[in-house]
């Protein structure tokens, strides 16, 4: 199967999004919503979101408003592997800015993680790093929630082990 | 109508007011920042603090509205304090380089922090400094000096419908974005301006092409000569301090020499040679059943609006080029030959009340009279040159007189240059909405009927109405026609003609809410009382010109007899008309391929 082939499956899909919530209340946040889904990379790309636009109507200023409103849209490709820091006030007076940094070195990307805010998708698409202001975990500080699994207590140690787990759970499949 | 107590004093006002509409109407000021009448109010700033008794904070009055027996103070310390607290927030991200900014001294935030009394900037800085959108051959954003009002997305969504721009992201990264941050000149923009005429600050400005003028004019090789637009002249007193609307033919004309202008033209004599091509142009549909209506084509925002959104009625459109370009096309062909000029060596500036028209100079279709001589004289695509080389609007030649110590208001009354100088008062209505047509109006009854016209004024077409209609009686055949003004409503006569249900023969569509004396190259601030203002000036001289229509121009009848012959002539159709291109909404592919003919549906 060629690429344009893959794009046309992929904007059919969006079409039947389109319609089916065609004429309800807000429905281009429930259009732009599973089409993300639908991507296998868990993001929308441009031709996706042109796509959303033609057929709606709505402008693409105002698309690329909402898209960019909302943390849940991603505009880039998505890593296999999600890993989530929490950069609230107790787990980073436990050290959590040090379990990104050693994130940072691990995954061989210290530069764009300084500043302890950071969005950033590995280049072979394995990890996406990202940070939030508090899962609500506080007693159990500092978190990280690694493919949707929470883990609490963590050390630089136990950080570089659960990311070999996952790394051996990537060679294995 | 409601009592109400603004500031101790009883008032009787209208329901459904807002205060601050309530207090404007008690005559009492009330400070505004991000309000803009009839453009926006986002209540974004906080400016239009005011205490309404029983309220638990302190009331926006730009948005809140006012109720029986509201009790209003507009003046209080704490209000005071308040105001100066939300201006000084705006400081601590505003870039604070005033002296050396494009819109010192015509800036509301530096004017509203002067007159609140800001006195410090207590805030550090949050936001990161981004770079220029230079994207653009319009308009240039500087997103630091964005206070975030909001009145550009309000204008360009509302207004002109065109949605070039929003917000995006949120919170302290909020900020105006075009779609996937391309820049303004790689989306589905009109570059009108009406942005940079409602911008408080200096976050969208026109690109300024004062130095490359300045340059050109210390040339000697150089024969550099001018063309101003008809709204220049109602315009650009104002933007040298004089009342709005000021009338200043004569003067501009003095101060335009005095910058050094070789010949000092006037873009009037290219309307009249216009309404001499459309006029028979529409004749022409009518006569062999071409696409009608048949709508003008003078304002090039209005052109990249149609190519963007309604690619499919572009053969409705006039295939006349504007009057800047068929000026530029003849300076550079017939008035080089005149005068055995080298076409190279002519710089063709032009002063309009546009930022739409420097997108247009630099079409590629527009190089008319290179093309012209190319093959006469054998040169190659070296010697390129466009018809026009230079567009300023009117707030940079404001500057460019004020740089060389130009006495505006004093500069005594002289005369345009011929023969390219030469006008009617049918010329000088298209600087105001419905100018085109009552220009075309007076000429192609003339040439249909044969008849004198007993009353030259078609008051029907004239005025703010957003969309305008007339019918006139040609030898019987009754012609209906519309004028409409802001994109918004252009969209609407062009949604009537997709469905197949326009009543009309011809259409004249001007970009700018007003026409051209409104347009986006205009003095700040252009309000509809300033635009009624100019409007005035505009109809007042044509009143006063000996001539006032078109084909009566001796210089344009010169004109046709040494050269050009007949109107859509063989010359005429290289020189004076052109084609355009179905862009569609997306248009930045990179791969080369363009996706066509696509359209919004709303």
């Amino acid at each position: 199967m060629d690429g344009t082939e893959v794009v046309s499956r992929e904007l059919q899909q969006i079409d039947a999004v389109i319609s089916k919530h065609k004429g309800h209340h807000g429905e281009l946040l429930s259009i732009l919503e599973e089409t993300q889904l639908l991507s296998e990379q868990q993001f929308l790309s441009e031709e996706a979101l042109n796509h959303v636009a033609l057929r709606t109507g709505v402008p693409l200023s105002r698309i690329y408003s909402v898209v960019t409103f909302y943390s849940f849209f991603n505009l880039k490709p998505q890593g296999k592997h999600k890993i989530t820091v929490c950069r609230g006030t107790a787990c980073h007076t436990k050290g959590s800015k040090a379990l990104l940094d050693d994130l940072g070195l691990m995954l061989g990307c210290e530069t764009a993680l300084e500043g302890g805010d950071a969005f950033y998708t590995t280049p072979d698409n394995q990890f996406t790093i990202s940070t939030v202001a508090c899962f609500g975990q506080c007693a159990l500080a500092p978190v990280v929630a690694i493919d949707g699994v929470i883990h609490s207590n963590v050390t630089s140690g136990t950080l570089q082990k659960l990311l070999a787990r996952v790394s051996r759970r990537r060679v294995k499949a | 109508m409601v009592t109400v107590r603004i500031n101790g004093s009883e008032f009787q006002v209208q329901k459904n007011l807002t205060i601050l509409e309530a207090c404007t109407h008690a005559g009492i000021r009330i400070p505004t920042l991000c309000f803009m009448q009839d453009v926006a109010r986002n209540a974004s700033c906080g400016v239009c603090l005011v205490e309404v008794k029983g309220a638990r904070s302190l009331v926006r009055s730009c948005t809140a509205c006012v109720y029986e027996g509201m009790e209003i103070v507009t003046n209080s310390a704490r209000i005071r304090d308040a105001r100066k607290t939300n201006v000084e927030l705006l400081l601590a991200n505003h870039p604070k380089d005033c002296l050396t900014c494009l819109r010192n001294q015509n800036c509301e935030l530096q004017t509203i922090a002067a007159e609140l009394g800001v006195m410090e900037s207590r805030f550090v800085q949050t936001k990161k400094r981004v770079p220029l959108d230079t994207t653009s051959p319009s308009l240039v954003r500087d997103p630091n000096k964005c206070i975030l009002c909001g009145r550009c997305i309000a204008v360009c969504s509302n207004v002109q419908t065109v949605h070039a721009i929003s917000d995006s992201q949120r919170g302290i990264k909020t900020r105006i974005s075009t779609y996937m941050e391309k820049g303004l000149g790689n989306v589905a923009c009109t570059n009108c301006g009406q942005c940079a005429l409602v911008c408080p600050t200096a976050a969208i400005v026109e690109r300024d092409d004062t130095d490359a003028v300045f340059e050109e004019l210390m040339d000697p090789e150089k024969i550099v000569i001018v063309q101003t637009a008809p709204a220049i002249r109602v315009g650009i007193g104002e933007a040298m301090g004089m009342a709005p609307g000021s009338l200043v033919t004569g003067q501009m004309v003095a101060g335009l020499r005095r910058l050094g202008f070789k010949r000092v033209f006037d873009t009037q004599f290219a309307a009249d040679l216009t309404i001499m091509e459309e006029g028979h142009e529409l004749i022409h549909r009518l006569t062999n059943k071409g696409a009608l209506p048949m709508i003008t084509s003078c304002s090039p925002g209005w052109i990249k609006f149609a190519e963007h959104f309604f690619p499919d009625a572009l053969p409705h459109l006039s295939t006349c080029k504007s009057p800047q370009q068929m000026f530029g096309a003849i300076a550079k062909t017939y008035y080089a030959a005149k005068m055995e000029y080298d076409p190279r060596n002519i710089v063709v500036v032009s002063v309009m009340p546009c930022t739409a028209k420097k997108y247009e100079a630099r079409r590629p279709e527009m190089m008319g009279a290179f093309e012209h001589w190319k093959e006469k004289r054998a040169w190659s695509d070296q010697d390129a040159f466009y018809d026009v080389d230079y567009v300023l609007t009117t707030r940079e030649l404001a500057r460019m007189f004020k740089e060389s110590g130009i006495q505006f208001a004093s500069l005594p009354v002289e005369e345009f240059d011929n023969p390219l100088g030469e006008s009617t008062g049918a010329a000088v209505i298209f600087g105001a909405s419905g100018g085109v047509m009552e220009a075309a109006l007076r000429t192609a009854y003339e040439v249909v009927t044969g008849k004198t016209l007993a009353d030259l004024n078609f008051t029907s077409v004239r005025g703010m109405e957003g969309i305008k209609e007339a019918e006139v009686d040609m030898n019987g055949k009754k012609l209906k026609v519309a004028v409409a003004h802001s994109l918004g409503n252009a969209r609407r006569l062009l949604e009537q003609i997709q469905a197949g249900q326009s009543p009309y023969a011809f259409i004249e569509i001007m970009t700018c809410p007003g026409g051209c004396l409104g347009g986006g190259g205009q003095p700040i601030p252009t309000t509809w009382d300033v635009r009624k203002k100019r409007a005035e000036s505009i109809y007042a001289e044509d009143m006063g010109k000996p001539i006032r229509k078109s084909h009566e121009n001796p210089q344009v009848a010169a004109l046709y007899r040494e050269l050009l012959k007949n109107p859509l002539g063989e010359l005429s159709h290289h020189l004076l008309h052109t084609s355009y291109e179905k862009r569609g909404v997306f248009v930045w592919n990179t791969n080369g391929s363009r996706t066509k003919n696509l359209t919004h549906a709303k």
